[in-house]
């Protein structure tokens, strides 16, 4: 008897708990996070990734100057590329995008373009960058940040 | 109680069955009542599943032998603790038992994304409750359920196997359960994302601690089997390639590939559509490493016919889910195409992808060795085992290519590698390695595969103990820290890239300790007490053993014991006393008539290698039972085994890197959504 009392009780414990959604109207939520990556952006984020990368392998000592600036002005030209297809398709979209992402990509293509001369080496590097690539000393925009 | 449990395993499959259909239609309409009821229906079923594990716990601890799987695996001695991880003990508890993690993983994550993701989670559910539906079919209707009664009740079971009594035993199988049943969830992900069409890169963000956290059990479990082997079976080994061992090894290969690509897809946004084909792949082997241990398909045939219920209902859900995921990943073909591609062989990219086809290989290989049996009877009508030797002369090229990568991958120019990178991070590891190798030649050794297999890994470990130091040193010159501090930023700032190497020098350790299996000592001596033996190492070492006397206890029932011969012995190293050693032979009352006794070994581990004794056989077995004092002379055989505790060593190691690649870094936390771009792929020491 308790038996049939504690399955019936199990059972019906259950079955409220799963139900109560649909009888009583209750809502997951369903929504999309607005995260998902278009094309675009996802060539952008693997062009500007790949750029850290070398960045990353010279300053290690994994790449010798040559290979790395000849790696890094071909993947600098592709990021430009990427991010200006991104913006075009952004255009053509007409979305409102925010502005902090508008600011960030016009820094980062600006950085692209111009680049920051160190004041130790004299090399190049993008605008923004902390640190100097080629020299590893620290770069005047540090302070500001 | 077990009434209970029995009921509960009845309704939980309704509820799963319910679960799998509003997910899918509450994914197909965006109901969010029916994909809530859905969510809540896996609670239920973990619930539900709960109360029929503790039926089948409480069966064991009130010793209810009228159920079949209790007097099987069971009997009035066992101990406590054998009685309660009798739920695993065997096939079917451990079946129960397998859905039972599965459901505590599926609400795991469910709850852990009940608030994001959203997107993901109707068809996520309706995956899980169709695994759980699926176990729970198996568990009613394959003639496997642990609540079957026996026709009358016997007044005692008949005991657990003696040689599952032990401790790594016990934890050896739920640690590979937890492996395979938490690759569920990255599986039920990469579905959903098919489902979804949500097919960038962000499923296996979801998912890559899942994936991880699978990799680790898996790993350890292996492992472990490993240990339980080589201290209780008694032969001396730890692996056989065992159609088993090979079941549990399939999908950790598998899962070892899936791991490698995903960098890339990442990275360079290649190889989507095979890095979704590794997750369902390696989904299915975990289902097959089921299948084969519960049908009993390839150590014998009888086993088939018994459980040709089981078999076939497996071979019907894996048919069911390579279809789907094939139908699937082509529907979705055309949103899976590569935003780049490889530009030369020489390069990061195309050491990734060797890797992967190498783990591929070698899974293939090790699925062919382990189905031989079946496809020899197919058509020739005999079944034919290939032994070993064929795993081996097809693993061992495989392992070696591996090991290089492991070193080669991290530091070859992603893109395209030129001579000058090339020689710039080779120069000084193949060196090493040559030096090594050289020094190990000039010492003696002289076997071709385990030196090359040194002189690898030594090439192998230079490279990730320059990494450490170059990153270290750029670290410390950048930031201006210390190097010890320098060292641990660079680490936590990065987690995956550098836990990652860690796991690499695990790897490392335990090919150079499989490798040393080739310097292994066996011989066996005729000893009466008081004789000394002595035995030389490959390392130098001389060992000396005296039998110290053989003492047999007739036990007469108690803890399941008929008899049990102790042979003590004092074991000294180049003259140095080490003490005593003792090696058994048991004979349990549990044990088939006419089985022969069961060995216990007695091992001595140091550093470099182990001493390994086993009693092999008594001069006069019949004397020494029935207690004639004289009878004490015996044949003990003594093995040298270099470098296996290196094995465990090594796991620890990779079990680490594994935890810290794993940790949640503070830095991410505070990015969390701000940024979608992994640390891993963020140069450690420019990123911050």
């Amino acid at each position: 008897m308790t038996l049939y009392v504690g399955v019936a009780l199990v059972a019906a414990a259950v079955l409220l708990f799963i139900m109560q959604p649909v009888v009583r109207g209750l809502h997951a939520s369903l929504e999309r996070e607005d995260d998902e990556l278009t094309e675009t952006e996802a060539r952008k984020r693997v062009a500007l990734l790949a750029l850290r990368d070398v960045e990353y392998d010279f300053l290690a000592g994994k790449l010798d100057e040559q290979d790395y600036r000849s790696l890094k002005s071909e993947l600098t030209a592709e990021a430009l590329a990427a991010l200006e297809a991104d913006e075009a398709a952004r255009a053509s979209d007409g979305a409102s995008s925010d502005p902090d992402v508008e600011e960030e990509i016009a820094r980062i293509r600006d950085g692209l373009r111009s680049g920051v001369v160190c004041d130790d080496c004299g090399f190049t590097n993008e605008k923004g960058s902390r640190f100097c690539s080629a020299c590893g000393h620290a770069l005047a925009d540090r302070v500001a940040r | 109680m077990t009434l209970l449990g029995e009921f509960a395993l009845w309704i939980s499959l309704p509820v799963a069955l319910w679960g799998m259909v509003l997910g899918f239609a509450g994914g197909r309409t965006q109901r969010g009542d029916l994909v809530l009821s859905a969510e809540r229906s896996i609670y239920a079923v973990f619930g539900l599943l709960a109360i029929a594990s503790a039926g089948i716990v409480a069966a064991f601890l009130g010793d209810r032998f009228e159920y079949w799987y209790v007097a099987n695996y069971a009997n009035r001695e066992l101990e406590l603790f054998y009685k309660i991880t009798g739920l695993w003990a065997g096939q079917r508890g451990s079946l129960l038992f397998w859905a039972l993690l599965l459901g505590f993983f599926s609400s795991i994550a469910v709850f852990t994304n009940r608030k994001k993701n959203r997107e993901f989670m109707p068809y996520v559910a309706a995956v899980l409750q169709t695994v759980l539906a699926f176990f729970i079919v198996v568990l009613l209707f394959a003639e496997v359920n642990p609540f079957q009664r026996l026709d009358f009740t016997p007044a005692n079971g008949r005991g657990l196997n003696p040689q599952l009594q032990n401790y790594w035993m016990v934890i050896h199988p739920p640690t590979l359960y937890l492996g395979f049943t938490s690759f569920t969830i990255p599986f039920a992900f990469a579905v959903s994302a098919l489902l979804a069409g949500r097919l960038d890169a962000r499923w296996i963000q979801l998912t890559r601690r899942w994936i991880l956290t699978s990799w680790l059990f898996l790993s350890i479990g292996i492992v472990m089997g490993m240990r339980w082997a080589y201290l209780e079976l008694g032969w001396g080994g730890y692996w056989f390639w065992d159609p088993v061992e090979n079941a549990s090894l399939l999908p950790w290969l598998t899962a070892t590939a899936f791991l490698h690509s995903i960098q890339i897809q990442e990275n360079r946004g290649m190889l989507k559509v095979w890095n979704m084909s590794l997750v369902l792949l390696t989904f299915l082997l975990t289902l097959f490493a089921t299948f084969l241990t519960r049908a009993g398909l390839i150590e014998s045939v009888h086993s088939f016919a018994e459980n040709i219920t089981i078999a076939m209902i497996f071979l019907g859900f894996m048919g069911a889910v390579l279809a789907a995921s094939v139908v699937l990943i082509l529907y979705r073909l055309p949103q899976l195409q590569s935003e780049n591609q490889i530009e030369s062989f020489v390069s990061r990219e195309s050491a990734f992808l060797f890797n992967n086809l190498m783990l591929v290989g070698a899974a293939f290989s090790v699925m062919f060795g382990t189905m031989f049996p079946l496809i020899s009877e197919a058509i020739t009508g005999t079944e034919i085992s290939v032994g070993p030797a064929f795993f081996q002369r097809v693993n061992f090229p495989i392992g070696l290519v591996l090991l290089a990568l492991v070193g080669i991958g991290p530091v070859i120019a992603w893109r395209r590698a030129t001579r000058k990178n090339l020689q710039r991070n080779f120069a000084t590891p193949v060196v090493m390695g040559l030096v090594v190798a050289a020094a190990l030649w000039s010492s003696g050794a002289r076997h071709a595969l385990a030196l090359t297999t040194w002189g690898i890994g030594a090439f192998v470990l230079t490279i990730i103990v320059t990494e450490f130091w170059k990153g270290t040193r750029a670290r410390a010159r950048i930031e201006g820290e210390g190097y010890v501090l320098a060292l641990f930023h660079l680490v936590t700032r990065n987690r995956r890239r550098w836990g990652g190497y860690i796991v690499h020098v695990g790897m490392v350790m335990l090919f150079m300790a499989f490798a040393g299996a080739a310097y292994n000592v066996d011989e066996r001596f005729f000893m009466e007490p008081g004789d000394v033996v002595e035995v030389a190492s490959p390392m130098g070492h001389t060992y000396e053993l005296r039998h110290d006397g053989l003492s047999v206890n007739l036990a007469n029932g108690q803890r399941n014991l008929l008899w049990q011969a102790i042979v003590t012995v004092s074991v000294s190293k180049d003259g140095e006393p080490q003490g005593l050693l003792t090696t058994e032979k048991r004979q349990y009352t549990t044990q088939d008539a006419g089985s022969p006794p069961m060995t216990e070994v007695g091992v001595k581990s140091y550093p470099l290698e182990d001493l390994y004794l086993i009693l092999s056989e008594l001069e006069d077995l019949p004397a020494a039972v029935s207690a004639d004092s004289d009878a004490q002379g015996l044949y003990l055989q003594v093995l040298v085994k270099p470098l296996v505790g290196w094995i465990w060593f090594g796991c620890l190691i990779l079990a680490a890197g594994t935890v810290v690649a794993l940790w949640p870094s503070a830095d991410r936390q505070r990015r969390a959504s701000a940024d979608s771009v992994e640390p891993a792929a963020e140069p450690a020491v420019v990123a911050d």
